[in-house]
């Protein structure tokens, strides 16, 4: 049995016994979703220490290279003189892959755990969360694009309801717009999907196919197609990759989020249940990334180089405004959500900058931002779980009340600020000096923009010690008075079982970010190697 | 560990490491272990004795000989290999015995000072915290691990300052503290980004060493030149830029000073070892660091603002009336000399003034700690309400705290630079060198100098006033209060210690056998750069003798003003004495403009963010609806209008034909009768 198949499929086996289990039993169903997730995370930890290093092992564009693969026929059909239809099963992992598979499986343990705050329609809920599950692995892991579509569209289903039906008083309003925003960027992505497979041919069977790997050579495609890298087509007169390359890059900019294809992100937040906005921000916007890693430079190289200094603009942009958004923001979570958009942005400014720095830098930062905006919410899930308020006038001095909590919050305030010797720092300073060094390496992106994304750093500080100081220090007065004071008790077993790992997580990455870039550094540098000889073509 | 290296040098930098290390250790465990324990205090200072032991040890065998340096590759990116690393030189072992020396006596007195705090382990444990991190500042080899102990002062000065976070003041400052430090600390990056991309590496020895990148570097026809490649020379001056803020946030430099004062927030103990002698410091051993980068133009900006500084922040504290915040002012102004001494090529000198000033300041600081302390018995034990750091309500002390007195007034004396104290050495040595400097300079830059002496007349004043006030005269609160009842003292061991050690350290033969010529002491040889200015000029004896006697001529003035006549100051009016009393305003004017745009800013670009990208989305969705509902009732109206028309069509014809089918005999009889008499009709009309 392949290691991947098991760790994406597992969780949705739970899910079935779930289905089947009468609902008497329903006291037990939290804690088989929390035994799936364990076991899956138990998987990958055992592909991380696996996983190969080396130049022979960096993937990107080489099938050959790739680590744990898997490859099945699926749908295969016989369309005569058209040709054979041919959809594989193909899964597998290299360097921008593992690390993100690591954290996305640890982020579902902590949001099973956040899903004890659930009390309605249990088993909805948890079959729902193990469907997610599976597809959010299946997203990392397939190399198909049929099978990468059919995972990133699965998403959205039990994200839809999963908001729609858990969720805040506005649920229906923005479960509404989750799900419209993303179906329109991925109804487009079909269409490139299409096209590209009508455009490339497997050098061995000769056929079309959905091969994503053999999407990145341009050899592979037919001579007169629409994708051809020789043939310049055009579609609406524009050149037809460009146009390719920008549709995906929507559909995943939406995930990131991208300013200003945000505005999803903070309404979901705010309603959605705390398990729901963990998975959200932890590993639903690092797809988005992972896709314009994967799909978006992999397949459209030189229109993404071309396109740099765009990309470069949007991710400062979405530095700056999602920061000073953050600033004017009231609402706990939707301070977070904001927050997040600010962090994403650093992803597209090193991913934009195609250095190594940069691009490691991205990654790293979408593994620490997994962790930490993980942590954030789940620390905002213990508040509202308490007092079912979230806005940040109606607490002060919660320091005195509830220290050891506030201790955590402080661990994830300053270590989402960037301050050294956690994750976020590392990752941030190197994006930065990628995109800094962009310009005498490839002449991608102008100095100033590095320059501009370190403001957003310093406002980061801004708006998380204004919230520290409006909130947990100060004497203590609540708008609840005494009945808020009795219900906020510090930090229970269940949660700081929780939060220790992954503060100290966020704390080992800080000070030993090889166990990342060790991991990612020869995926990073064949992709920096793979993108620009594209450009020399 | 390199296998190459003597062993002896493997052997220092191990030493090195442990003194670094122990603090750090004492952190964890009080902060994991000890809670609410009384040992905590114990924990640390015991570390931080090993700390001093294990550094003194470093210090004599690295100082004046020679420089070690190790490393080991912490990570790899891209092609980089990132090291970490120590680097041990004279400017490091300097500062690594200098800030345990001044750590240890503040730790003695803080378990005396802070015995009755209900955060006693938490305080001792952010102070190790802190150690740990300014330690292994003073050793990093490279530029990331040099940002990343540099933030970390900065957080625990943010922690040490919030000490007491229910506090709403405390909490603003040290809020406040963080954000302007933070503006020094992405300069800082933005040069370290700008000098990676230019030379390739973080290695501080690489970068800056004798036959370093930097020295190896050049600019020509507008392109900064290095080995590896060339960018414009405009980022040159940005890498400058960055450093310049960097080190006018950590030292308190205009126009980033305005945290410190507020920084006094916290317990004077902290006060006394971070925003006096060490933390603040960061910003002049930056400098240090880096020195070999700066061109004459940058050099000239550090002077400039320096001296700038130094004068301005002098005015400020000629009328506070808060004892810790004349001091706060005062270190800025020292601050000030030491980076104007940096400016104007007393490299030396600074780092000597930089030592000196660690222990006066410090000292002062103690002496404010237990006055204040004093001040705040007499308060609770009279329920008096009252700013027992107000110095309008002390006076006479001298005759109640002998030792703090003299203590005080040796560290003042210091600090105004008097012969016989360590201050006089580092400070007219600063002063001789602008003076030689300004010789060759031009225009307004020849009133450098000169501002800088008028400054140190100024300081004499301050600090006169300051020790007259709170020492001499009468006790004005007891005059004020004849019925409050006061019993005062120096207080235990772990007071007078400290005071008498930082006391002694304030005084010349612990840098120099020479009282008079500060060239003769031996950590000013240990800084020397080639290009050091010669003792040949007249400036070496007139300086000296100037300072001095205009320093006694206004020391007396203070004290007739503020004793003999007995007169509470100067007339408080007039636009001078305001602005001095308001700080320049800078603090207002930050507030007021900056934060407050900042914050209209964020505020408009929310609004924006809701009412034009959100409304848009929500128009975009209204406007489907709307189309929607256009298709709903064509479809309703128009297409499936158009088939009920036709089916009603229909049926109304079958209605209408229906009625013939009625099955009566008569009906269809008359029906056919009306047939034939219609066609008879129409066949008449036809015809």
């Amino acid at each position: 049995m392949n290691l991947l198949t098991l760790l994406i499929f597992t969780p949705v086996l739970f899910g079935l016994v779930i289905l089947l289990l009468p609902s008497s039993l329903r006291a037990s169903f939290k804690y088989i979703t929390l035994f799936a997730t364990l076991l899956q995370l138990c998987f990958s930890i055992y592909i991380y220490l696996h996983f190969q290093t080396g130049a022979a092992h960096a993937g990107i564009s080489n099938e050959g290279q790739y680590q744990f693969m898997q490859k099945l026929p699926w749908i295969s059909l016989d369309l005569g003189t058209v040709g054979k239809m041919q959809i594989e099963y193909f899964v597998g992992i290299d360097g921008i892959s593992v690390t993100l598979l690591v954290m996305a499986a640890l982020v579902m343990v902590v949001a099973a755990i956040a899903s004890w705050e659930i009390t309605s329609n249990l088993k909805g809920f948890f079959a729902l969360f193990l469907l997610l599950d599976m597809a959010v692995m299946g997203v990392f892991c397939a190399l198909d694009f049929f099978l990468f579509y059919t995972f990133y569209e699965l998403m959205l289903l039990p994200l839809y309801f999963l908001i729609g039906m858990w969720g805040g008083a506005r649920r229906e309003y923005a479960a509404i717009k989750f799900f419209l925003y993303t179906l329109f960027g991925s109804v487009f992505m079909l269409l490139v999907m299409v096209g590209l497979y009508l455009s490339v041919k497997d050098p061995v069977t000769g056929s079309h196919t959905f091969n994503m790997i053999h999407m990145m050579n341009p050899a592979n495609y037919i001579d007169g197609s629409v994708f051809s890298v020789l043939n310049h087509a055009t579609i609406l007169g524009m050149p037809a990759r460009t146009v390719g390359f920008v549709i995906l890059f929507i559909a995943f900019a939406i995930k990131v989020p991208v300013v200003p294809l945000h505005t999803w992100l903070p309404d979901a937040h705010v309603e959605a249940p705390t398990p729901v906005s963990i998975i959200l921000a932890g590993v639903l916007l690092k797809i988005g990334g992972y896709g314009i890693i994967r799909i978006c430079m992999g397949i459209f190289p030189e229109v993404a180089l071309s396109g740099a200094f765009w990309l470069g603009l949007l991710g400062v942009i979405s530095i700056l405004y999602g920061a000073f958004n953050a600033l004017a923001q009231r609402d706990l979570k939707r301070m977070i959500a904001y927050s997040s958009v600010s962090h994403m942005g650093f992803v597209l400014l090193g991913i934009a900058s195609n250095t190594a720095e940069g691009i490691s830098g991205a990654v790293l930062q979408m593994v620490s931002h997994g962790f930490l905006s993980t942590m954030l919410f789940f620390l905002v899930g213990v508040i509202y779980g308490r007092v079912h308020d979230r806005d940040i006038y109606n607490f002060r001095g919660l320091g005195t009340l509830m220290p050891r909590y506030t201790v955590y919050v402080m661990v994830a305030f300053f270590a989402s600020l960037g301050l050294p010797g956690f994750s976020a720092f590392v990752a941030e300073a190197f994006t930065l000096a990628g995109a800094f060094k962009s310009h005498s390496v490839n002449g991608l992106l102008p100095y100033w923009m590095a320059i501009c994304g370190t403001v957003g750093i310093l406002l980061s500080a801004a708006y998380f010690l204004w919230t520290l100081q409006r909130m947990f220090f100060g004497t203590i007065s609540l708008k609840g008075g005494e009945i808020w004071k009795t219900a906020l008790t510090d930090l229970n077993l269940r949660e700081t079982v929780t939060l220790l790992p992954l503060a100290l997580i966020a704390l080992a990455l800080g000070i030993m970010p090889a166990l990342v870039l060790g991991k990612i550094n020869d995926s990073v540098l064949a992709l920096v190697a793979f993108t620009q000889n594209a450009l020399g073509k | 560990m390199n296998p190459n290296l003597p062993y002896n040098n493997a052997q220092t930098v191990t030493l090195a490491i442990i003194a670094v290390v122990l603090p750090f250790a004492a952190f964890v465990v009080n902060f994991l272990l000890l809670g609410k324990s009384k040992a905590a205090g114990w924990v640390s200072t015991l570390a931080i004795v090993a700390s001093t032991v294990l550094a003194a040890n470093v210090f004599f065998k690295v100082w004046g000989s020679h420089t070690i340096h190790l490393q080991q590759v912490w990570f790899t990116i891209g092609a980089t290999k990132v090291q970490a690393g120590i680097l041990l030189n004279n400017l490091s072992v300097m500062l690594l015995l200098l800030v345990p020396v001044i750590a240890l006596p503040v730790h003695i007195y803080s378990t005396a000072y802070m015995k009755d705090d209900e955060g006693y382990s938490r305080y001792f444990s952010y102070l190790s915290l802190f150690c740990f991190s300014m330690l292994a500042l003073v050793v990093a080899d490279n530029l990331i691990m040099l940002y990343a102990f540099w933030e970390l002062v900065g957080f625990s000065s943010y922690l040490l300052i919030g000490f007491w976070f229910t506090r709403q003041s405390a909490v603003i400052a040290n809020k406040k503290a963080f954000i302007m430090n933070r503006i020094g600390d992405i300069g800082l990056l933005s040069a370290i980004i700008i000098l990676f991309t230019q030379f390739g590496t973080f290695d501080l020895e690489a970068l800056f060493g004798p036959k370093g990148l930097i020295a190896l570097s050049n600019i020509t026809n507008g392109q900064w030149v290095s080995a590896s490649g060339s960018i414009p020379a405009v980022w040159q001056y940005v890498a400058f830029g960055g450093i310049f803020l960097a080190v006018a946030a950590k030292s308190a430099q205009f126009p980033l000073h305005t945290w410190l004062p507020d920084a006094m927030e916290g317990p004077t103990s902290v006060s006394a070892l971070i925003h006096a002698a060490t933390m603040v410091a960061a910003g002049v051993f930056l400098l240090g660091r880096v020195y070999p980068m700066f061109n004459d133009a940058e050099l000239t900006v550090l002077a400039v603002v320096g001296c700038f500084t130094a004068f301005m922040a002098a005015t400020i504290a000629l009328t506070q009336n808060d004892l810790k915040r004349i001091l706060a002012y005062s270190t800025i102004s020292q601050l000030g000399f030491m980076v104007m001494a940096m400016g104007v090529g007393a490299y030396s000198s600074s780092l000597f003034h930089l030592a000196t000033h660690a222990f006066f300041k410090c000292l002062l600081f103690l002496v404010a700690g237990i006055v204040i302390h004093q001040m705040k018995h007499i308060k609770d034990d009279n329920h008096l309400d009252i700013d027992p750091q107000n110095i309008l309500h002390m006076g006479g002390l001298r005759k109640k705290l002998p030792v703090t007195f003299i203590a005080a007034l040796i560290g003042g004396l210091a600090l105004v630079g008097f012969p016989l104290t360590s201050g006089y050495l580092s400070k007219d040595g600063i002063l001789i060198q602008a003076f030689d400097w300004s010789d060759n300079r031009a225009g307004i830059l020849k009133l450098i100098p000169y501002v800088a002496l008028f400054t140190s007349w100024l300081t004499a004043f301050y600090v006169a006033r300051l020790i007259v006030k709170v020492f001499f005269g009468e006790f004005r609160l007891q005059k004020m209060n004849p019925h409050i009842h006061i019993h005062l003292g120096d207080g235990g061991w772990q007071y007078k210690v400290p005071l008498v050690f930082l006391a002694l350290c304030c005084l010349f033969p612990l840098f120099s056998y020479s009282p008079v010529f500060y060239e003769d002491a031996w950590l000013y040889k240990g800084f020397l750069q080639a290009n050091f200015f010669a003792r040949e000029n007249l400036y070496h004896v007139l300086i000296p003798v100037t300072v001095v006697i205009l320093s006694v001529v206004v020391i007396y003035g203070a004290y007739v003003v503020y004793v003999k006549r007995n007169s509470w100051s100067f007339p408080q009016t007039g636009f001078l004495y305001r602005l001095s009393y308001h700080e320049w305003y800078i603090d207002k004017f930050y507030n007021r403009v900056i934060v407050a745009f900042i914050l209209w800013l964020s505020k408009a670009l929310y609004w924006f963010d809701k009412n034009i990208i959100d409304r848009f989305v929500n128009e975009l969705e209204q406007v489907s609806r709307n189309i929607a509902g256009l298709a709903a009732w064509c479809d309703k109206y128009i297409v499936d209008g158009f088939l009920h028309l036709i089916a009603n069509l229909v049926a109304a014809i079958g209605n209408f034909a229906r009625r013939f089918q009625s099955g009566k005999i008569q009906y269809y009889l008359f029906s056919m009768l009306l047939v034939l008499i219609a066609v008879f009709i129409f066949k008449l009309i036809w015809t």
